[in-house]
C-alpha cells in the first residue's frame, strides 16, 4: 500500500476545503486534500450563486451581513473571473409589508452596506422585465458568483503551489494513535487503497461532516435543511432581484452565465437522507408562482432544470430545535470539545464566507503546528484573476478566432485564456455550441483541472449546461476524453451514460414543454440511434452493489 | 383549395400515405412544417425489435401477430399483420423506384452496427449499411477497421470500437481503427473541424475527389477486408459512389449511422418526396396547420397559420404530425393536448407519472406511449368523444406503443400511413362508382 506523508490533511473539496488548501499552501504548509466525488460536488455547487451584499441578512442577522459585505469586497478583487458585478434590487410588492423597506435600509446602514433607495421607474429602467406594480426599490451591491469556477481556481492555485489533491477518493478510516490523529486511509473510485499520514486533519466535509466525525468516534449533531432551485433557460434578468420581505420561499432571481435562477425553498430533512434528496413537485410550483410575481414573463419561459442542495447547519452545543441552530461559522477544535488532538471541523457558514472560514481554520491549524506565517488570501488574486483584461484586447490578441469564443473562454477562465486558446483551427472548434466550449478548453480542463469524468468536465467548462443539456456535446466529450486521456481504463461510453443520467436528475422535475421535446430528442439519439441503455458495464454493476 | 385527400405532416408516415393516395389517382396534398424526424433517425426501418421484456425479436411479423392478440390498443393490432406486410413491400418498391435500395433478411430482422458499436435489430437497412455480401464477409473471420475522418467532430471511431470488440455477434479476427484525411475542399470560410455530416456528404457527392478518397481509405485500411465509414457517402449519388469506392479499394465498405443530421435519413426523405412529386402530389412546406371545422363528426376543412383566410377542403384527412418532438403533441406545466384539433389523448394526468426515475430505465418512459386515442380504424375522437370519421391518425402521434423501447417507430409510421391510405382510396373508389 502506498503511503503519503504530509503536514495537514483536508477532507472535502467544496469551497471551504478548496479555500483552506489554498490558504495553507500559500503559507508553505504541506497539504493533502481528499474529496469523495468532485470539486464543488456538494452544497458549494448547489446554491443560487449569489454574491451576497449582506442585505439579505441586514434585518435579522447583522453579524452575517457584516461578514458578507466584507467578503463581497475582497472577492470582487481576488476572484473577478468568477464574479459578475451585476448589482441587486430589493423590491416591495403590493402584498408585502411596506415597513420592511425602511428596516432594510436601516439595517444596511448599520452593517456598512451601500444601499440606496431608487424610484420604481429607475428600477424598471435597470431591469425592464420587473413586475410593473412594485411599490418601492432599493439598490444594493449584490452580484453573482460561479461556485464551480471559484472552488476550482482555489484548488488550481493550491496545486500550483505544491498541494496534493485527490478527487473521487473516499476516506474510509481515520487513524488515531494515543489520543491524537495520525492520518487517514482512503479508497479511490477504482478500488486502490492508500494512506496519508499527518498530525492534523481538517474536516471540511460539509453536509457529510457528521460521517467524518463518526469515523473518529465523535458525535457531531447536524441539522440538514434542503433548498431547491429552478433554472430558467434564458437570462431573463441582468440584475439580481430580491423580494423585500423576511427570507421566504422563492424570493430571489439571480442571473448567471446564460441562464437565470429562482431560489430557494427550505425544508428540514433527516441526516440519513442527505444523499438522496430530490426536488418535489410542490417546490416547483411554489418557486414558479413566487418567481412570476417578481418577473411576470417567467411563467412563459422554458424551465431548464431544477436541483437542490443541503445546508450544512451544525448544532454547536446540544441544541435540538432546528430554528435555534446558528447559520454562522462553526470551527471546532476537537481537542477542546472531545479530547482528540489534531482534528478540526469547519462547518456552517455560507459560500460567501468560504475564504474567511478558510482563514480562521488555517490560523488555528498554524497555531497548533507553530507556524508563524500570516494569511494572504484576501490580497493575492486567484489564477485567472491576476489582472483585469478587457474582452476587446483579448479579441484583438486572438484575431481570427470568433469573438464570441474568445469572450466565453475569457469569461470562464480569465487570464488563463492564454493557456487555452491557440490559432489552430482544431483548438478553437466548438464542442458545446450552446455554451461555446471549444476543444482547447476541454483539453485544458481534462489535463489541468482534476477532471475524471464528463460530469466533472461540465463543472469546469459548462459543457452540456445550455438549452440542449448535452445532446451532441455529451457524445463529443466522450470521444475527446478518449483522445486526451488515453491511459484511462474507464470506458468513455460508460462516462457518457453516467453524464446523461446526471443531467436527467435535474431535467425530470421540469419535464414539460420544450424541455420534454428536447428530452424526447436526446432519448431518440442515445437510446434509439445508439442503444446506449442496452450496454452492460460489468465493473459498474458491482460498484453499485457495494456502494 | 380543394383536394381529395389532405395529409397534415410530411414525415415517413405522411409521405407513405401520400404516395399511395397520389398513386391511386387522388388529388393529394401534404401540408408539412419543419424538419421531419427522418433527419434524426438511423436511416434503417425497424418493425419490431424488442419484446416488452427486452428480448430481441427474430421474426417481427410473428411478434406482430402475437401483439394483435395480446394488446388490442397497439397500432399494429389496429392495422393487422396483413397491412404491415403490404406496407413494407409497398415502401420497398416505392423507394426502389426512387433509386434507394433497402435490404431485408427475408421476414426476419438483421442487425446493423450503431455509432456506439452496439447492434440494433432492424427490418430494413439501406444496402450501404447492410447487405448479403457483407453478411457473408462477416462470417469469414475478417479483419475489420473502423474508419473516421481526421478532425471530424460528430463521430469517434474509438467509441464504436469499444463496444464492437466486446460484441459476441462480431466474430472478427481483428478489429481496429484508422483515420483518413479529408481532401482540401475549396477554400472554406467555415472551420473544417466544425463540418457536419452534410458538409462531408457533399464532398462525396462531387465525384471529383473520389480517387483521392479511395487512396486514403486504402491506406487507412491496412490489412482489413471490411471497413466502416460514418454514413456520409453522398446524399444524392450514394449508390454510384458506394459501388465505385468498393471497386476502387477492393474492400467491403459499410456505413455507420451518426449524430444528426442523418444522411441516411435524408436519403429516405428525398426519395419519398421525389416519389410523391412524380405521382402528382402537392407538397406545401413551411406553413403550420392551425385548426379546422368539424360538423357532425366530419372534418370539412383545415386552415394554416400564414394563410388563415384560405380553407383547405378535402373529403379525407390524415393527421401525421408526430409526437412531442415534432409538435404533434403539446405539453405544458399542467397540460397535455393535441394542438391542431384538440383530439382526445391517452396519457397520465399526473406529471410525475410521465417519466421514469433513470434516463435509461429498462421500462423506458411513459410519455413516449402518450398520444391520440383512436377507434380500431385509426379515427380519432373530438373533445366530446365523437368519432371524426374522415380523419385518420398515423405515425408517432398515436398512443399505445413505445417506438423506441420496442424499436417499432419506423414500422408503425409506414404501416399506419399505408393502412389509412388504403382505407381512403377504397372509400374514394366506392363513392366514385356510385
Amino acid at each position: 500500500m502506498i503511503t503519503h506523508e504530509t503536514d495537514v490533511i483536508i477532507i472535502g473539496g467544496g469551497a471551504t476545503g478548496a479555500g483552506t488548501v489554498r490558504d495553507l499552501a500559500m503559507r508553505g504548509v504541506r497539504t493533502f486534500l481528499i474529496e469523495k466525488d468532485d470539486i464543488a460536488y456538494g452544497t458549494t455547487g448547489r446554491n443560487h450563486g449569489l454574491l451576497h451584499s449582506g442585505a439579505r441578512y441586514a434585518v435579522k442577522d447583522l453579524e452575517s451581513a457584516r461578514e458578507c459585505i466584507s467578503e463581497n469586497i475582497i472577492l470582487k478583487k481576488i476572484a473577478r473571473h468568477c464574479i459578475e458585478d451585476t448589482g441587486g434590487l430589493f423590491v416591495t410588492l403590493p402584498e408585502d409589508d411596506p415597513a420592511y423597506h425602511s428596516m432594510l435600509l436601516e439595517g444596511c446602514g448599520f452593517a456598512g452596506i451601500r444601499a440606496r433607495e431608487i424610484s420604481t421607474r429607475k428600477a424598471r429602467e435597470l431591469e425592464p422585465n420587473l413586475n410593473s406594480s412594485i411599490l418601492s426599490a432599493i439598490h444594493v451591491p449584490d452580484g453573482t458568483i460561479d461556485p464551480f469556477r471559484l472552488a476550482a481556481s482555489n484548488i488550481l492555485d493550491a496545486q500550483e503551489r505544491g498541494a496534493e489533491v485527490r478527487t473521487h477518493t473516499r476516506v474510509t478510516d481515520i487513524i488515531v494513535r494515543g489520543g491524537s490523529v495520525a492520518g487517514v486511509r482512503c479508497v479511490t473510485k477504482d478500488g486502490n487503497i492508500f494512506e496519508v499520514h499527518a498530525p492534523v486533519i481538517i474536516n471540511a466535509a460539509g453536509v457529510w461532516s457528521q460521517e467524518i466525525c463518526r469515523l473518529a468516534g465523535i458525535e457531531l449533531m447536524m441539522f440538514p435543511s434542503k433548498g431547491s432551485m429552478l433554472i430558467i433557460d434564458y437570462r431573463i434578468n441582468n440584475i439580481v432581484v430580491n423580494r423585500s420581505r423576511l427570507p421566504a420561499d422563492g424570493d430571489i432571481i439571480v442571473p448567471g452565465d446564460t441562464v437565470s435562477l429562482i431560489g430557494t425553498t427550505s425544508k428540514q430533512i433527516s441526516s440519513s437522507d442527505i444523499d438522496s434528496v430530490v426536488v418535489d413537485d410542490d417546490e416547483i410550483d411554489v418557486l414558479l408562482e413566487n418567481g412570476e410575481k417578481l418577473i411576470p414573463n417567467l411563467s412563459r419561459t422554458r424551465a431548464l432544470r431544477a436541483y437542490c442542495g443541503v445546508r450544512p447547519l451544525v448544532a454547536v452545543s446540544g441544541e435540538t430545535e432546528g430554528r435555534d441552530i446558528s447559520r454562522g461559522i462553526v470551527l471546532i477544535d476537537h481537542l477542546d470539545r472531545d479530547g482528540l488532538d489534531g482534528l478540526f471541523t469547519i462547518a456552517g457558514g455560507k459560500l460567501m464566507t468560504y475564504r474567511l472560514m478558510a482563514e480562521m481554520t488555517a490560523d488555528l491549524v498554524c497555531k497548533r503546528l507553530n507556524i508563524k506565517k500570516k494569511c494572504r488570501t484576501h490580497k493575492v488574486p486567484l489564477p485567472g484573476s491576476e489582472r483585469k483584461i478587457s474582452q476587446k484586447r483579448s479579441v484583438r490578441k486572438f484575431t481570427g478566432i470568433p469573438a464570441s469564443v474568445v469572450g466565453s473562454t475569457l469569461y470562464r477562465h480569465g487570464l488563463r485564456v492564454q493557456n487555452i486558446l491557440t490559432r489552430d483551427r482544431k483548438n478553437y472548434r466548438l464542442i458545446c455550441e450552446c455554451e461555446m466550449v471549444t476543444e482547447g478548453e476541454i483539453e485544458y480542463a481534462i489535463k489541468n483541472l482534476n477532471v475524471r469524468d464528463i460530469v466533472d468536465l461540465r463543472r469546469r467548462t459548462r459543457v452540456g449546461m445550455g438549452p440542449c443539456q448535452g445532446e451532441l456535446c455529451a457524445y463529443r466529450s466522450a470521444g475527446l476524453f478518449q483522445e486526451f486521456r488515453p491511459e484511462s481504463t474507464v470506458s468513455p461510453v460508460m462516462l457518457l451514460r453516467d453524464f446523461l443520467e446526471e443531467r436527467w436528475k435535474g431535467i425530470k422535475p421540469v419535464l414539460w414543454g420544450d424541455t420534454l421535446r428536447e428530452s424526447e430528442f436526446t432519448y431518440w439519439i442515445y437510446q434509439g440511434l445508439f442503444g446506449l441503455g442496452d450496454i452492460d458495464f460489468p465493473d459498474r454493476e458491482s460498484e453499485d452493489k457495494e456502494g | 383549395m380543394n383536394y381529395d385527400c389532405i395529409i397534415i405532416g410530411g414525415g415517413l408516415s405522411g409521405l407513405t400515405c401520400g404516395i399511395y393516395c397520389a398513386g391511386h389517382g387522388l388529388k393529394t396534398a401534404v401540408l408539412s412544417y419543419g424538419m421531419n424526424s427522418l433527419h434524426f433517425s438511423s436511416g434503417s426501418i425497424d418493425l419490431f425489435g424488442y419484446t416488452p421484456r427486452k428480448k430481441i425479436i427474430r421474426d417481427p411479423f410473428e411478434h406482430i401477430k402475437k401483439t394483435t392478440r395480446s394488446n388490442p390498443d397497439h397500432p399494429y393490432s389496429k392495422t393487422g399483420v396483413r397491412a404491415v406486410q403490404e406496407g413494407v413491400s409497398f415502401l420497398k418498391e416505392e423507394l426502389g423506384k426512387a433509386g434507394l435500395k433497402l435490404y431485408n433478411n427475408g421476414t426476419e430482422n438483421h442487425f446493423h452496427i450503431t455509432g456506439l458499436g452496439t447492434m440494433k435489430p432492424s427490418y430494413f437497412s439501406q444496402e450501404s449499411v447492410y447487405n448479403e455480401h457483407l453478411q457473408e464477409a462477416f462470417l469469414g473471420k475478417p479483419n475489420i477497421r473502423v474508419l473516421n475522418f481526421e478532425g471530424f467532430r460528430d463521430y469517434y471511431e474509438e467509441l464504436t470500437l469499444d463496444q464492437l470488440k466486446k460484441n459476441p455477434l462480431v466474430d472478427a479476427s481483428n478489429i481496429s481503427t484508422g483515420r483518413i484525411r479529408l481532401p482540401v475542399y475549396g477554400n472554406t470560410e467555415k472551420n473544417p473541424h466544425e463540418f457536419r455530416s452534410i458538409d462531408l456528404a457533399r464532398i462525396f457527392d462531387t465525384e471529383k475527389y473520389l480517387p483521392r478518397i479511395a487512396d486514403e481509405i486504402k491506406k487507412a485500411a491496412g490489412d482489413a477486408e471490411i471497413v466502416s465509414l460514418p454514413a456520409f457517402i453522398g446524399i444524392d449519388n450514394y449508390n454510384h459512389i458506394h459501388r465505385r469506392l468498393q471497386e476502387m479499394t477492393g474492400l467491403f465498405i459499410y456505413e455507420v449511422p451518426t449524430l444528426p443530421p442523418s444522411i441516411l435519413g435524408m436519403r429516405i426523405d428525398n426519395a419519398l418526396r421525389d416519389r410523391f412529386a412524380a405521382l402528382g402530389g402537392v407538397l406545401s412546406d413551411g406553413d403550420r396547420v392551425s385548426g379546422g371545422d368539424v360538423y357532425n363528426g366530419i372534418l370539412e376543412n383545415v386552415k394554416t397559420e400564414l394563410y388563415s383566410n384560405t380553407e383547405h377542403r378535402a373529403r379525407h384527412f390524415v393527421l401525421a404530425t408526430g409526437s412531442f418532438l415534432s409538435g404533434g403533441l403539446r405539453s405544458a406545466h399542467d397540460l397535455l393536448d393535441e394542438p391542431v384539433f384538440g383530439l382526445r389523448i391517452k396519457a397520465s394526468r399526473k406529471r410525475n407519472r410521465w417519466y421514469s426515475d433513470s434516463f435509461f430505465h429498462e421500462k423506458s418512459h411513459p410519455f413516449l406511449e402518450f398520444g391520440v386515442e383512436t377507434n380500431s380504424n385509426l379515427n380519432p375522437f373530438d373533445k366530446n368523444g365523437t368519432v371524426i370519421k374522415n380523419l385518420w391518425c398515423t405515425g408517432s402521434i398515436l398512443s399505445g406503443y413505445n417506438p423506441i423501447r420496442e424499436s417499432s417507430g419506423g414500422g408503425v409510421a409506414v404501416c399506419t400511413g399505408y393502412y389509412a391510405a388504403k382505407k381512403i382510396v377504397s372509400d374514394f373508389e366506392r363513392k366514385r362508382k356510385k
